[in-house]
């Protein structure tokens, strides 16, 4: 333990010392330049190593699995090119394009429900009185500061199934047992992809807290002004609220949706714990898990990993695009 | 069994492990053995009391045979293994968890052959019937069986069981006539889950692996699992049509077919003691379902007197009868006379006479005192294997993982979930055996 944690501080303190004389090295370098281009090239020196940083953790890995994605047996003495194959291999099997389809309904239900539901509780807690909006804002926050293995396990105990006739551990089983029905299996129970909604569940009662806190607090940031402006001027609270507060947190409203959305898209440890894929659950980054980890085929995962980065890509020049013509509107 | 499941990911993930950055992953104990000069070091993952048991043994048989052994327990030697054979790091002997590691480990010449260095006549002999063959690659044998467990295994309600009067059964066909008979008394026969989180499906695959070795045999089986013989072969189908009969019937599984795939499979045992009468009376299960984690605690408490266990049986009654296990082999990784001298000391039966009767080992000896077996029911697992014509390693372990931890499990749940039909899981499953 001693040794551990020496070993901690030593690391921490040898990794601050360096980044230290890196920029000190960096700042004498362009201290030896002539003055004129030193107050030109010392913002480049700074922030090199932040780019390079990236170059080397994102723009090469990605770089290297959009060449996977063309081979086959990475890794081993047999890697060769296959060409398209690991595409039109996973494009023409009837299982990824199931598990195409619970990710399209993840996107589609998941940030929509989020910001919602977000929204919702931002506005009605806003008119509590300090002491509720807070309790209410804190026990709706709560989960986000749960791990998603740890949900899991509480959320594996609400879905619990026991046959008919035993002790039901489930709350959900539970409830159904005290009202006299049968105990169901929801986790297995995936016609019109019922199960894959209760997953979806999970993630909902996860993010909404995080909605509800960045919507709280642009919806408190609205000039009181306007809203006074409105109602004097005749509008209803319905009105007030729909033409007068969201037009003003659209910003936010759109940073948060994106920012789900982009979860839902990576989303892997629910539905990983909880099912694995089976019973019809399977999605995109369940089955990256898989072929990387399990079935150590590293082609298909990266083909996956490429084709997730496609879908992904359009969403985050959005994102910019709306953050930046903000930014010139403020 | 969660160890199980872990111990298959570890594998699962070993290539993967090894391929992206074997250093990363040596840390803890940097001993190595081989440098050492006067000791022989043995590498096992093996439960601590077993390993104690192991060492004290070898201390007297070292002693006497002049030399010095030292046993190390590691965590995870599947994985290790191979990254400490890249950095040049063995131990003298390592005791590993399943063939395909074991072959693995040849294949990176690592492994000395042990034809010449034991007297495999006479182990033949005294040894479970086909546990050498386990432990070989290419015909020539590397690994020795050191400990053994056993999955062939059927378990029952003891007193309500023989208050019945039912009998264990003898064939296939005589455990259907008791499915049939428990329905007639107006009871459940089948306690069958398997609901095992990221794991779900490996119930189903310990299943389909001890049906085909029964109705194909030995070689058909070692045949399946290197995919010589397909998963559409008449004998596999044949397998699955014996599983879903036990499976899919009306009344054959205590809460009906979703209960299969819903329920956690270590929950399977509970209803056989039930107050009054059992829930379900029959589960078939591995000798580690003796643990106290599987079983209510008064049972588990007076386990000889409440628990029954008896061999899940062959085809014909008296005829070929496998049973599909799991087990220990020792490896030498170094071939200095005293390496060769501690290897001949693991191969006797006396060598787990302290570690048997405080732990759940059982010796694949046939020879061993089963009086220090910690209670009948040890005894009854390791004499099931012991009366067996074959000991056969539990066959999804070996194949490759995309199908043995990977499309085994999922369509074997898919079609347990009723989502497809059997056919079509057996065709699924041999479309994913990887192409080369």
């Amino acid at each position: 333990m001693l040794e551990k944690t020496l070993t901690a501080l030593i690391t921490v303190l040898a990794g601050i010392g360096a980044a230290l004389l890196l920029y000190w090295v960096l700042n004498k370098i362009s201290e030896l330049l002539p003055e004129k281009y030193e107050e030109r090239l010392k913002p480049w020196f700074y922030i090199l190593p932040a780019y390079l940083a990236i170059a080397i953790f994102v723009i090469y890995p990605a770089v290297q699995t959009f060449i996977y994605s063309f081979k086959t047996k990475v890794g081993f003495p047999a890697e060769t090119w296959t060409g398209l194959d690991n595409y039109s291999n996973l494009l023409s099997s009837d299982a990824f394009r199931q598990t195409l389809l619970n990710t399209l309904l993840w996107i589609l239900f998941v940030p929509v429900t989020v910001v919602i539901l977000g929204l919702l509780v931002a506005l009605l807690a806003d008119r509590l009185a300090t002491r509720g909006e807070n309790a209410v804002k804190t026990l709706i926050f709560m989960p986000m500061a749960i791990s998603m293995v740890g949900a899991a396990t509480v959320w594996g105990l609400v879905y619990d199934y026991r046959p008919p006739g035993r002790p039901q551990v489930g709350i959900l089983n539970g409830i159904v047992d005290a009202l006299g029905g049968d105990p169901i299996a929801w986790l297995q129970e995936n016609t019109l992809h019922f199960n894959s909604f209760l997953l979806m569940v999970m993630l909902l009662w996860m993010n909404v807290g995080f909605a509800m806190v960045l919507l709280s607090a642009a919806v408190k940031g609205v000039p009181t002004e306007t809203l006074e402006a409105a109602r004097i001027d005749g509008a209803g609270e319905r009105q007030v609220y729909f033409r007068v507060v969201l037009p003003q947190i659209k910003g936010t409203i759109v940073t948060v949706f994106i920012t789900v959305l982009i979860g839902v898209m990576k989303v892997f440890d629910i539905v990983f714990v909880m099912t694995n894929g089976n019973f019809n659950t399977n999605i995109i980054g369940n089955e990256f898990y898989l072929q990387f980890f399990n079935n150590n085929n590293q082609g298909a995962a990266a083909a996956i990993a490429v084709m997730l980065m496609l879908a992904v890509i359009p969403i985050m020049i959005y994102q910019v695009r709306t953050f930046r013509a903000e930014e010139a509107g403020r | 069994m969660l160890q199980r499941g872990t111990r298959r990911k570890m594998a699962a993930t070993a290539a993967a492990a090894t391929l992206a950055l074997t250093a990363a992953a040596c840390g803890g104990d940097d001993s190595s053995g081989s440098d050492d000069g006067g000791a022989v070091t043995i590498w096992m993952s093996l439960d601590a009391t077993v390993v104690e048991g192991l060492q004290k043994q070898i201390d007297i048989a070292a002693k006497e045979a002049g030399i010095e052994v030292k046993i190390e327990r590691v965590d995870g030697i599947d994985k290790l293994i191979k990254t400490k054979i890249q950095a040049g790091d063995t131990p003298d002997i390592a005791l590993l968890p399943q063939p395909g590691v074991v072959a693995s480990v040849v294949e990176l010449g690592a492994a000395f052959p042990l034809d010449d260095v034991l007297d495999t006549a006479s182990l033949e002999e005294t040894m479970v019937a086909g546990a050498l063959d386990a432990g070989k690659v290419d015909d020539e044998l590397y690994g020795l069986l050191v400990s053994m467990n056993v999955k062939s295994l059927i378990f029952y309600p003891k007193k309500a069981f023989e208050e019945a009067g039912y009998a264990p059964p003898e064939s296939l066909d005589e455990l259907t006539e008791l499915a049939d008979q428990i329905k007639s008394d107006g009871g459940t026969p089948w306690c069958l889950t398997m609901e095992s989180g990221d794991a779900t499906g490996w119930v189903a695959t310990d299943w389909m692996e001890d049906l085909v070795m029964r109705y194909g045999g030995v070689d058909a089986y070692n045949d399946w699992v290197t995919h010589d013989l397909p998963f559409t072969d008449p004998v596999v189908k044949e397998a699955a049509a014996y599983f879903e009969d036990v499976a899919l019937t009306e009344g054959n599984v205590l809460g009906g077919q979703r209960s299969i795939t819903a329920t956690p499979f270590t929950e399977a045992a509970k209803p056989m003691f039930d107050e009054g009468k059992p829930g379900c009376w029959l589960l078939k299960q591995g000798s580690f379902f003796t643990g106290p984690d599987f079983l209510p605690e008064d049972v588990y408490a007076n386990l000889d007197d409440e628990l029954g266990v008896t061999a899940f049986p062959p085809v014909e009654a008296g005829g070929e009868n496998p049973v599909m296990g799991g087990g220990d082999l020792a490896v030498l990784m170094n071939d200095s006379e005293d390496a060769k001298t501690a290897m001949n000391l693991l191969a006797t039966a006396d060598i787990g006479n302290d570690a048997a009767p405080v732990s759940s080992f059982l010796s694949p000896h046939t020879d061993f005192d089963t009086s220090l077996y910690p209670n009948e029911t040890s005894k009854s697992i390791a004499q099931v294997a012991y009366d067996s014509t074959a000991f056969l390693f539990d066959g999804s372990d070996s194949m490759p993982a995309e199908v043995g931890a990977g499309s085994f499990w999922k369509e074997m749940t898919a079609w347990l979930n009723g989502d497809e039909d059997i056919d079509t899981a057996l065709q699924n499953i041999d479309d994913s055996w990887p192409s080369s």
